[in-house]
């Protein structure tokens, strides 16, 4: 168990390598899936092996070597209850996207494959750092395999789209690296330790006009990628031009990586500072809510329907972050989960469509579930759950935001509530274009038109009874997040104490 | 001379020797071919940097010129690293391109002596010295090629900017020992500014030197002659300039920066300034080339600019950064320069960015390390670049120029685009099928095993510094810590 965090960060980099040097795009195929599914298998081992416990330490499992002496840099990971739940959700997204990569991705397969599985790395790195420095690295690391995969594997303008999101994130990074870079030295000029330890700088006493530029440099790099607006610019063309495991992943985790850092680093380090923020951050939020669903209903195309839905969704988690109490913290996390599930299959759903009908075009469907009714349930399954619908996931977690939202600012959470009304509103449509209404003899419905098939049956079913198990027994996933919860709620309280609280 | 001394100035001895040898040896050995005389020039300079990395000399300085600190050894080594590199690279691209015979890696050779000199040295005219050895041997050196008009007109571009650039240096040293009276670079740097302020005639004595400096490394205003100097050079000539020259001018550059006291404060205003400029000038001209070289002229005018933001943090903390900086660069930009090289069929050096087309799934070994030596250049992690940029802003906030930080980190921003943009065409772009032979997979040579080595050993620096940085970051910072003498 010592060294059981390096090894699911380093394992698909580990198989990444050898994967570049096969020919046979088959193998290459099988040897991807196997580590994604060996990287599940430990995930899903470490859960069952810590949710149900009940620890009461923060953290679940540590690793911490000395790493760049010189600069106090140590590698250092932590798994707590949120990022075991991060954890596992990528590691299941990153099986589906090399399933549904099986048939769509048909060049350069070894480099493809070696793209996603350093992303993993990447990503995991992202989940499990607690030295600010490595999970920087981290951050970028993930950066650079979604670019080639964009660029290479993409469809329509996806070089532009690859070059717009690699500038827009890189932008956000740097200003965070400043961000970074600064806090490190107000740290160390005032204990004289220089540290990049997330506990020792969260003890930070950060004067308050210092501590507003660091945020706004953490804010800004984190907001971007989550991304809310109006730093959302590159986001429905990243994902339009995507291959469908491209969107998976981007929607389905790496915007978490955004609110995963908010929750991890921008506010309990910065508690003071994150506070004169909130109007911003609420705001922000807020406008997102709205705008990305208005924007969302007018769109033709279902990948960036979807694209749109994912920032309206997002924005929903960032305003139950800054709210920063135990039910709308828990349901942020919750929701973070649900996000990943649903979207990630609403794209593999389109995918499926998309390779079927070679076109994403709302207008060239309907009268779906006549052609193919097991995929028009799936589809609609998802299409509820990513509307809210009661006794699905999305509920539980959107539920538990509002409840907390709600006992502390009133007046955000009705406004919050309007907002998300506005989602049935695209998300019928997408539901009743597609799926109902007659089959057009010139539409994409005209000829043959296969249902699911086995490999396809291998992705949704999982995702579907997720969806409905969540739904029905969220606690399963809420255990494991009280006490990291309670634990940085401890941390902003303290922190935040001398300056008035961050509750108002 | 002592024996003590002699033994200590061994590296000098072995590069300086060795160039003469290889002069003599194509007299008597005609029949040798420009194969085997690199590699024995490359093997002259990697016994000449394995001596400076392991050996311990006796005496702290030979004859009031030539110092062996920690500092003055690195820098040997990373000379005779960068012209080790260089002459790998040369031995395929010389078959195929007219270098020269014996006398390019004798030249070679000389102007790595040339390096080792000037970023050893601790007298001014010891400094001076270095600066024409090196500078001498690589006007003929760009100029090599004798079939290619660009050649020689980047040699004579060169030349004319050398020569005038020159003149400012020894100007301005000859300044300084008119205000100070002693030719030791500790004694006249402490002299001039141990007060607290300068006088007027060491201020001009500085504002020249740093006009010769500046010309010397490219530092914007003084930068103009890069990029015709990078496209018509030869392309592993270039990357020696642009990587082993620029090394031991800036090593030089801090020698004189770290001897200093309190007074050299009031250079900062103007070097600030020039950091400035040459941060944002180098990286938003280079937004427009499509022009490899060129690209790659503005892209080492911009990351000078980087080094220098650590030179003016050096009093605090910044000359570890400034040196690893340096390091880092001088892996990355021969590794970019090395792929040209290797590119470079016999019509001339590739040019346009259009010729890199789809180049990644053809030669995917070459490709890849250009895309990796073009994204630590960028400054992006697991690479040298990234902890080389990291080190630079930390010790520019660490020493309170955030506004140099902020500006720095907002040209970097740019940066990312002009160097994503080679990564794009290697890789995004693929070959024009509408062409029956795409013109760029007929001119591009086969790999020759000696350029891929010295790729490969590029590569895992790269990477090797980006991941595990602790080993050198402490090798350096242990040598700055001490006087550098």
């Amino acid at each position: 168990m010592q060294y059981a965090l390096t090894c699911m960060v380093f394992l698909p980099v580990a198989f990444a390598v050898p994967v570049l040097f096969i020919r046979d795009d088959a193998l290459v195929r099988w040897v991807a899936l196997v580590a994604t599914a060996a990287e599940l298998l430990l995930g899903t081992m470490l859960f069952f092996t810590f949710a149900q416990a009940g620890h009461s330490g923060k953290w679940l499992l540590v690793e911490d070597h000395a790493w760049i002496a010189q600069l106090g840099i140590r590698y250092s990971l932590g798994m707590d209850g949120i990022s075991l739940l991060l954890v596992v959700l990528s590691a299941l997204l990153f099986v589906m996207s090399v399933i549904v990569s099986w048939r769509s991705v048909k060049e350069r397969v070894p480099l493809f494959h070696f793209m996603l599985l350093l992303m993993e790395t990447g990503v995991l790195g992202v989940f499990l750092s607690t030295d600010l420095f490595l999970f920087y690295l981290f951050w970028e690391v993930m950066l650079i395999p979604m670019f080639f995969i964009i660029g290479i594997w993409g469809h329509g303008r996806r070089v532009y789209s690859a070059v717009k999101f690699f500038i827009y994130t890189v932008t956000g990074s740097l200003l965070m690296l400043l961000g970074i870079i600064g806090l490190y030295i107000v740290h160390g000029r005032q204990t004289g330790i220089y540290t990049f330890a997330l506990d020792a700088l969260a003890a930070t006493n950060v004067e308050p006009s210092t501590g507003l530029w660091l945020f706004a440099a953490f804010l800004v790099g984190f907001a971007v990628k989550v991304p809310v607006f109006p730093l959302h610019a590159w986001l429905p063309d990243a994902h339009t031009d995507a291959p469908t495991a491209g969107s998976v992943i981007l929607a389905g985790i790496m915007l978490k990586t955004g609110t995963y850092g908010l929750l991890r680093i921008g506010f309990p380090l910065l508690p003071y500072a994150a506070l004169s923020f909130l109007p911003v951050i609420f705001m922000v939020g807020l406008v997102g809510v709205f705008y990305a669903s208005w924007v969302a209903f007018a769109q033709s195309d279902m990948k960036r329907l979807v694209a749109y839905s994912s920032i309206s969704h997002l924005a929903l988690v960032v305003i139950g972050i800054a709210a920063w109490n135990e039910l709308s913290l828990a349901g942020s996390v919750l929701q973070m989960v649900n996000h990943g599930i649903t979207t990630g299959a609403l794209f593999i759903m389109v995918g499926m469509l998309d390779e079927r009908a070679h076109t994403r075009e709302m207008a060239a469907f309907g009268g779906l579930w006549a052609k193919a009714p097991a995929m028009s349930a799936f589809f609609l399954l998802f299409i509820l759950s990513s509307l809210g619908l009661p006794g699905l996931n999305n509920f539980a977690g959107e539920f538990l935001i509002f409840v907390g939202l709600f006992r502390e600012h009133p007046v955000i959470a009705a406004a919050a509530f309007a907002g998300v009304v506005w989602t049935l509103a695209y998300l019928l449509r997408l539901a009743q274009k597609v799926l109902f209404g007659p089959v057009t003899d010139t539409g994409a419905l005209a000829g043959e038109f296969p249902d699911l098939t086995a490999r396809e049956y291998a992705v949704v079913v999982p995702l579907a009874v997720l969806v409905i198990a969540i739904g029905l027994y969220p606690s399963m996933l809420l255990r494991p997040l009280d006490a990291p919860i309670q634990g940085l709620i401890v941390i902003v309280k303290v922190a935040s104490a001398g300056t008035g609280g961050l509750a108002p | 001379m002592s024996i003590q001394e002699l033994y200590a100035l061994l590296p000098l001895e072995i590069l300086g020797i060795g160039s003469m040898v290889m002069l003599l040896a194509g007299a008597f050995f005609p029949s040798v071919g420009k194969k085997a005389l690199n590699f024995s020039g490359a093997a002259i300079t990697l016994s000449a940097g394995l001596v400076a990395t392991f050996y311990s000399p006796a005496v702290p300085e030979a004859g009031h010129m030539i110092g062996f600190s920690g500092f003055s050894l690195f820098f040997t080594a990373l000379s005779c690293f960068a012209a080790f590199i260089t002459l790998l690279i040369s031995a395929g691209y010389s078959e195929r391109r007219p270098l020269g015979e014996e006398e390019y890696p004798s030249l070679v050779l000389f102007a790595a002596f040339g390096m080792a000199f000037l970023s050893s040295s601790t007298s001014l005219l010891g400094i001076f010295v270095g600066l024409e050895s090196m500078t001498l041997a690589l006007y003929i050196l760009i100029a090599s090629n004798k079939a290619d008009p660009l050649s020689g007109e980047a040699g004579v571009k060169y030349l004319v900017v050398g020569a005038v650039s020159t003149a400012f240096f020894a100007f301005g040293l000859s300044l300084v020992y008119f205000d100070t009276g002693t030719l030791s670079v500790t004694a006249a740097m402490q002299a001039m500014t141990h007060t607290g302020k300068m006088s007027p005639v060491g201020l001009v004595g500085w504002a020249m030197l740093l006009v010769g400096i500046g010309f010397k490394v490219s530092l914007a205003p003084f930068h103009l002659w890069a990029p015709d100097v990078y496209e018509g050079g030869p392309a592993p000539v270039i990357a020696f300039l642009s990587t082993g020259s620029k090394a031991a001018v800036f090593a030089a550059f801090l020698r004189l920066t770290l001897a200093s006291s309190s007074g050299w404060g009031s250079l900062v205003p103007v070097l600030w300034t020039v950091a400035v400029l040459t941060m944002a000038y180098g990286n938003i001209a280079a937004l427009t080339q499509d022009n490899v070289k060129r690209l790659l002229a503005y892209s080492s005018i911009a990351q000078m600019g980087y080094v220098l933001v650590a030179l003016i943090a050096a009093p605090g903390s910044g000359g570890t950064s400034a040196v690893f900086y340096l390091l880092a660069f001088v892996a990355m930009d021969l590794a970019a320069f090395g792929v040209i090289a290797s590119f470079s069929g016999k019509d001339g050096d590739i040019g346009g960015i259009d010729g890199l087309r789809g180049l990644g799934y053809v030669y995917p070994f070459r490709s890849a390390a250009l895309a990796l030596a073009f994204f630590s250049l960028a400054g992006l992690p697991p690479t040298a670049g990234f902890i080389a940029k990291f080190g630079v802003f930390y010790a520019a906030v660490k020493s309170g120029y955030v506004y140099l930080a902020v500006i720095g980190i907002a040209t970097a921003i740019i940066s990312v685009y002009y160097y994503l943009k080679v990564v794009v065409y290697l890789y995004m772009r693929p070959a024009d099928s509408s062409k029956v032979v795409p013109l760029a997979m007929t001119a591009i040579p086969r790999p020759d095993p000696a350029g891929h080595f010295a790729l490969a050993v590029l590569m895992a620096a790269i990477i090797a510094l980006g991941i595990l940085p602790g080993g050198m970051l402490d090798l350096i910072a242990g040598f700055m810590a001490r006087p550098l003498i």
